[in-house]
């Protein structure tokens, strides 16, 4: 009796064993599947973000809503991270805050002219953040106007009492004198609580990038923008670093285009020469050369003189495209 | 008597017992060979898919090459800053050349392993590359060619060609 006993306890122990065998077979599968399939969502998010900008070099002046799974978008200098999966870029542009989160995305695109068309900047952001634009210039009314409508975002002619709506990341754009911090949004984090004030016109000016501070605004540091597409991107970004890097890479861009028109230039001085056709022509072509020439300088590196130097550079070489026009002489760009 | 009697159920019993356990063994070996060949089939189809997305990919990642060629500002014809679509102007093409080859690293990030070239087919015969870098550890390759405009902007003339662009992906 105690045999019986003892061999249906064993029927048990093994059924518990072999039930319990089962059980961690499916769990290990479950879990293992549901690893790859989380790696293969932000695989594939990471993929639609190069499509993306791939998108953003051929198409200027377009905003693009994105749908795609809820991921949280991690921007940083030359690199897009979608949880551990990563894409390195050696000479990325594009001005996005350091954290995309949602499961929409906004794009944008807006070509960077100085003055010929160097590349097309790419902004891109979430639904999610909320942008607070404050000021009554023709220049706040016009950045108002070339954001998407899409984005969330409120304009104020002036200093207005703020409302804590709950987003994840709050940016100011200022246009006149600094305002003081709202009260209603102390409790969020430092981090996510920013605010670019702008001095300057569509052409050239200089940005100041803020950050919260407990209950106040911390300085970190200012910077230049050279045309309204850069300006566009010092809203979109969140940081002086993000910005300055992405500003960079565009120099380097303007700095490789500009060596192109240089040549093609010399060309058309050369083919004058030989046909003796125009001989007005000429006089635009090396004036051209020159301002070319210093584009080129300038271009190197980012720094407040040099984009003081590019955007003046620039109005005298359209200047001398428009005197090319006007003598039916091959244009320069 | 009785006690022999006792004995002889006992190792009925114990032998029923063990066919009993046998079996179950037996149920549950087949279990985990149902298994085991379900997970193989389920691997396979699984690889096919990954295979059949990389193909996608490259693909993709051809057109993508082949679009931010297009639209390269270094080629693209302009006439006072408005682009004219799928035209290449001929008097950037060599100052282009040159500066890929200098720039190879920077223009390494938008073309990755492609042979880039342009041939003109009218008013005459002639051929540009300006951009090479090949591997030979390469899996798939394709080739795609996109009939242009060309613009020799001094002397104010259009021809046309192709746009071969070969990309390697692997």
């Amino acid at each position: 009796m105690n045999k019986k006993a003892f061999e249906v306890q064993f029927n048990w122990i093994f059924v518990l064993v072999a039930g319990a065998a089962i059980l961690l077979f499916f769990t290990v599968v479950v879990v293992k599947q549901k690893n790859v399939s989380e790696t293969s969502t932000k695989a594939s998010v990471l993929k639609s973000i190069e499509a993306i900008v791939t998108g953003a070099s051929v198409s200027t002046d377009t905003t693009n809503i994105i749908d795609m799974p809820n991921s949280n978008i991690e921007i940083s200098c030359g690199r897009i991270s979608v949880g551990g999966i990563s894409r390195q870029y050696n000479n990325l542009v594009l001005f996005a805050p350091s954290l995309v989160k949602g499961d929409r995305l906004i794009t944008q695109t807006l070509a960077f002219n100085a003055p010929y068309r160097a590349t097309n900047l790419l902004y891109m952001t979430s639904p999610q953040l909320r942008y607070i634009i404050i000021g009554n210039s023709n220049l706040a009314k016009d950045i108002n106007k070339t954001l998407p409508a899409e984005l969330r975002k409120e304009f104020y002619p002036s200093m207005q009492q703020i409302q804590n709506s709950n987003n994840y990341k709050v940016r100011f754009v200022i246009f006149g004198d600094m305002m003081a911090f709202p009260k209603s949004l102390e409790r969020m984090p430092d981090s996510d609580v920013t605010a670019v004030r702008i001095n300057g016109d569509t052409d050239k000016g200089v940005l100041e990038f803020w950050q919260k501070n407990g209950n106040s605004w911390l300085a970190k540091g200012s910077s230049a923008y050279i045309g309204k597409a850069s300006l566009i991107g010092a809203i979109y970004t969140d940081s002086l670093n993000a910005y300055e890097c992405n500003i960079q890479n565009t120099f380097l861009r303007l700095n490789l285009v500009t060596k192109i028109y240089s040549e093609k230039t010399k060309k058309l001085v050369q083919k004058l020469a030989l046909s003796s056709r125009q001989a007005e022509c000429s006089k635009f072509y090396n004036n051209a050369l020159a301002h070319l020439t210093r584009i080129s300088a300038a271009s190197s590196n980012f720094n407040k003189e040099n984009v003081d130097d590019i955007a003046e550079t620039s109005k005298l070489l359209a200047g001398e495209n428009k005197n090319a026009q006007v003598y039916s002489c091959t244009l320069i760009y | 008597m009785h006690a022999n009697i006792l004995s002889i159920l006992d190792i009925r019993m114990n032998k029923k017992g063990q066919i009993q356990i046998g079996e179950t063994i037996a149920v549950l070996f087949v279990f985990f060979v149902l298994i085991t060949i379900g997970f193989v089939f389920y691997v396979k189809v699984i690889k096919g898919n990954i295979e059949a997305e990389k193909e996608e990919l490259s693909q993709l990642k051809s057109v993508g090459v082949a679009q931010r060629v297009m639209f390269l500002p270094e080629v693209q014809c302009s006439e006072d800053n408005i682009i004219i679509d799928n035209c290449i102007d001929i008097s950037k093409l060599d100052a282009a050349q040159k500066l890929m080859k200098e720039n190879e690293v920077y223009y390494y990030d938008l073309f990755e392993f492609s042979d880039i070239s342009i041939s003109q087919i009218y008013p005459s015969d002639a051929k540009w590359s300006i951009y090479s870098r090949k591997t030979n550890d390469f899996k798939s390759r394709f080739v795609t060619n996109v009939p242009i405009s060309l613009y020799d902007s001094t002397i104010r003339k259009h021809g046309f060609g192709i746009l071969t662009i070969e990309t390697l992906a692997r």
